[in-house]
């Protein structure tokens, strides 16, 4: 038995790496590559050049110092969207309330950004804006957390009814109390200046947001895989049934899952306020917290998947919107194709969860 | 030398041709190979055993010939042409049925409408109701009368494994294999169902019986298929079979396997050496470990499923629990656990009163739990062997610990795969991987490694031998005797009456919810205890059930835990 064990050991090792990357990476890029077909049939039917079309995708994302900036600006709010999805749903839960945590995150940093004064220090105010974003989003998804971790109510029903509420809070403050009346739309008035974010470099225009997302993926990467709290996570997550038995507090554990994944979320409003915008805006989040879910997916709920998803993603998007502009593309035919590219991708995940399920497939385990 | 020949001859005279050929079947997972080069062959009118230790193929193979997995070389020739089964669908068409351990029957549904699902034609309505003539004579054929109105949730294991086993004829089987038939089967059951099967034989049929069980093996097949880590050890005549030649070929005469596993009448020597140890011991240690009082507790629809049961085990003690599946031993386990909250009643472990203690304080105290339900209470599918192994232990592992540390968890994992043999590639292979044998020793080394943590410590184990072969059966009871003799207590639910009067001390029998016997080493009387198992002398003793004894001579009337009170 021992030594067809070895064997056995021996051969995955040897080819560990090709098989690696066989595995995870050639079913993506052949799913990206088959919608990529498709998407440019779809612009030679609309009468475009589909190569023209690609070429400007990633020539305006990343092909200039700027808009690699305003890439990296448009990734951020992806990425901390993701990673509190991909958080969430480690524990087996779905956080469809990123837009509302967002929102309550801009809230609670845009009203602590307008009482801080002029000379505060930046050292101070950015902290303080940033720490009201990360609250602010704790506190939007607590009624879900609460609801689900001593009553079993149901999250996702949970999240998605406090995204009205924060988002229709966010406009009547913008509109009403916060209201700018010098503007004459619907935005707050601007925060204090020292609580702006600082920018990366001033040729980029991109604000150190990606920084912050970027080391907030890697603590909750920590935390996943190398501290109790992760393991619990998982646990429950994996099996809420066995987790039990094996005396975790599995009601404590989605409690704290879901507090981290709306705080992320909700820094993510704050950024977007302190970086960005400046003041409470409507329509702050085009939907990120829909985008999130597919990204968290995309990037199979790891930390760094959601990472390069969440690039990858601001891309295509940064890329997409420059195509209404230059090749003159409806905007309608931009969404398409970024579904295009979301469903193949979605496509290539499942088949390869399947092909696992087969190899695991003998009669006595289950998915 | 001459009389088997000649069976043999008149055999093949019988039939020229034999039902189903396998030749140079191979199958890998992955990494595994699970068939190597097989060669099977299926008599017509045969009850064949096919039998082997978990893990060593079997269901994979029978899997190949209903159409359930596609082989990676070899060929299928049924009644003498050659066939690809690309589908169970294809299968059936030529004849080829399985039940499977699991069965797949609708509970809210009647027989009838089970056994024609699926079969019922093309349109809307028809079928339905057209073949009840159809199948009842078949029933009456095969003998298997089933009362076809009834519903499957209200009927008992082997009634229901009747309808798929009518589900399958009725589709045409004529090869039918059965899956570990007797798991869930109490002994009479298993008596039925072996009639059964010689009734299907003499019918007409062909039955493969996937089995790892000696008696059952010897029992029932004409001829028995012994595989052994993906191969055929052998293929041999029942009649006449020994049982030391069929341990022989199950578990390997050659190399390292033998070395571990000790002769078949070491271990009971071994047995008997430990059993007067503890009884001396136990003479001194009156402490009880872990005792209920009057433990009461509900079901998830607020009806009682544990009646004011008290028990008592004392350091050094195997304490066996026999009921028929569904009659409370689970939710007895589970109460002891903590999972499921007891209504009235104290629970002491060690004389604290853990009661109202939560699951982890539980652990913490010693109490281990090898759950029934081992893929669904057990492990973490996705996660690592390591990581399924501390869930549990975790708690005193880590204490206050803020870090998991993976490579304590890995190391750990990497000496249970040593010490207990788990056929695993690492200590990261995803525990949904394992075969269930595997499963179970990973979660039996996980209560160990909790009562090693505790300072005294109860094992409550469910069924904890079920579908395990008798090499990962022999170690978990030498596992067991071994706690015994560090002094821990043992709490051993078990279907398998066979196993619980070999190990115990004494045996206490749930029905309905209610300890209503308790018999003491060595009367152990299967009878009696079947007897009380199925209800049927509850009634004549009248007294409380607690109490009762059953009527049996070796029973005693009173519990010695609840007198000392």
């Amino acid at each position: 038995m021992s030594a067809q064990a070895d064997a056995a050991t021996a051969r995955a090792r040897g080819s560990a790496v090709g098989r690696f990357v066989f595995r995870e990476t050639l079913p993506y890029l052949a799913a990206v590559l088959g919608a990529l077909v498709v998407a440019g049939l779809l612009l030679i039917l609309i009468g475009a050049d589909p190569l023209a079309a690609l070429g400007t995708i990633f020539s305006a994302s990343l092909g200039s110092l700027g808009g690699l900036g305003q890439t990296l600006n448009r990734a951020t709010p992806l990425i901390l969207g993701a990673l509190a999805v991909a958080f969430a749903a480690r524990a087996g839960l779905l956080n469809v309330g990123v837009d509302g945590q967002i929102y309550l995150g801009a809230i609670c940093a845009t009203g602590v950004g307008l009482l801080l004064t002029r000379d505060t220090p930046a050292l101070v105010a950015v902290p303080l804006v940033l720490a009201a974003g990360f609250v602010g989003g704790a506190l939007a998804v607590l009624p879900a957390a609460a609801l689900r971790a001593y009553w079993g109510v149901n999250e996702i029903f949970v999240t998605v009814m406090l995204n009205f509420i924060f988002q229709y809070l966010a406009e009547y403050l913008a509109t009403g109390p916060w209201n700018d009346p010098r503007s004459g739309e619907a935005i707050s008035r601007p925060i204090s200046f020292a609580a702006q974010l600082p920018i990366l470099s001033s040729g980029l225009g991109a604000h150190v947001g990606i920084l912050i997302a970027l080391v907030i993926g890697a603590i909750l990467a920590w935390i996943l895989r190398r501290t109790l709290l992760g393991y619990s996570i998982r646990a429950v997550g994996d099996n809420s049934t066995a987790a039990r038995v094996g005396g975790m507090a599995v009601g404590r554990v989605m409690l704290v899952a879901l507090v981290v994944s709306g705080a992320v979320a909700g820094l993510a409003g704050g950024i977007e306020i302190s970086g960005y915008y400046q003041r409470l805006i409507l329509g702050l989040s085009p939907g990120f917290g829909y985008m999130a879910i597919l990204l968290a997916v995309l990037g199979r709920h790891r930390p760094l998947g959601v990472v390069l998803a969440g690039v990858a993603f601001a891309v295509l998007l940064v890329g997409s919107d420059s195509l209404q502009r230059s090749v003159r593309l409806p905007q309608s035919a931009v969404l398409v194709f970024q579904a295009l590219i979301l469903l193949a991708v979605l496509l290539a995940t499942s088949l390869r969860a399947n092909r696992r399920l087969t190899v695991a497939g003998t009669p006595g385990s289950t998915p | 030398m001459n009389a088997p020949t000649s069976t043999v001859q008149t055999d093949s005279a019988r039939s020229a041709t034999p039902a189903v050929v396998m030749r140079g079947i191979s199958k890998s997972f992955g990494d595994v190979r699970a068939l190597v080069d097989v060669d099977f062959e299926l008599r017509h009118e045969e009850v064949h055993a096919l039998a082997g230790e978990n893990g060593a193929g079997k269901t994979t193979l029978m899997n190949v010939l209903a159409g359930l997995y596609q082989p990676d070389a070899g060929e299928i020739r049924v009644d003498g042409r050659p066939v690809r089964i690309g589908s169970p669908r294809a299968a059936i068409e030529l004849g080829i049925g399985m039940v499977h351990q699991h069965f797949e029957l609708v509970a809210p549904f009647t027989a009838y409408e089970n056994i024609v699902l699926g079969a019922e034609g093309g349109g809307w309505r028809n079928g339905r109701s057209g073949r009840r003539a159809e199948i009842a004579r078949l029933m009456e054929h095969y003998g298997l009368s089933v009362d076809l109105d009834a519903q499957i949730r209200d009927l008992p294991i082997g009634v229901q494994q009747k309808i798929e086993i009518l589900k399958a004829v009725s589709r045409g089987a004529r090869v039918l294999i059965l899956d570990e038939p007797t798991t869930h089967l109490t002994l009479q059951e298993v008596d039925r169902l072996f009639e059964t099967v010689r009734q299907l034989v003499a019918g007409g049929l062909t039955v493969v019986l996937i089995t790892h069980k000696l008696r059952e093996i010897r029992g029932i097949g004409d001829r028995v298929t012994v595989m052994r880590r993906g191969r055929v050890a052998a293929t041999v005549e029942g009649a006449g079979l020994t049982e030391e030649r069929l341990v022989g070929l199950l578990m390997g005469t050659d190399g390292a396997a033998t070395a571990r596993t000790n002769t078949p009448g070491e271990p009971s020597l071994t047995l008997e050496a430990l059993r007067a140890a503890a009884n001396e011991r136990r003479q001194d240690a009156g402490e009880s470990l872990l005792r209920l009082e009057g433990v009461s507790a509900r079901g998830s629809v607020g009806d009682l499923v544990l009646a004011d049961c008290s028990l008592d085990l004392r350091p050094g003690e195997i304490v066996g629990v026999a009921g028929v599946a569904g009659n409370g031993q689970r939710d007895l386990g589970d109460v002891i656990a903590g999972i499921q909250p007891i209504v009235t009643g104290r629970l002491f472990v060690g004389g604290r009163d853990l009661t109202d203690a939560t699951v982890r304080d539980r652990l913490l105290a010693g109490i281990a739990y090898i759950p029934e339900d081992r893929l669904r209470e057990g492990i973490l599918p996705h996660l690592s062997l390591g990581e399924t192994l501390v869930l549990g232990p975790h708690h005193a592992l880590f204490g206050t610990s803020v870090v998991f540390d993976e490579r304590r968890v890995d190391a750990l994992a990497r000496a249970v795969i040593a010490e207990y043999d788990v056929a695993a590639p690492d200590e990261h292979v995803p525990a949904a991987r394992l075969s269930g044998g595997n499963i179970q020793k990973v979660l039996i080394a996980r209560a160990m490694l909790v009562l090693q943590q505790a300072r005294v410590g109860v094992l409550v184990a469910m069924n904890p031998t079920r579908g395990l072969d008798i090499g990962a059966t022999r170690s978990v009871h030498r596992r067991f005797e071994g706690l015994r003799e560090r002094g821990d207590a043992v709490l051993l639910v078990s279907e398998d009456l066979d196993e619980l009067r070999r190990l115990s001390d004494h045996i206490v029998v749930m029905y309905r919810g209610r300890i209503v016997g308790t018999f003491q080493r060595p009367a152990f009387d299967p009878y009696q205890i079947g007897a009380l198992m199925t209800g049927m002398a509850t009634g004549t003793d009248g007294g409380p059930p607690n109490e009762t004894g059953g009527g049996t001579g070796g029973a005693e009337t009173t519990r010695p835990g609840r007198d000392s009170r």
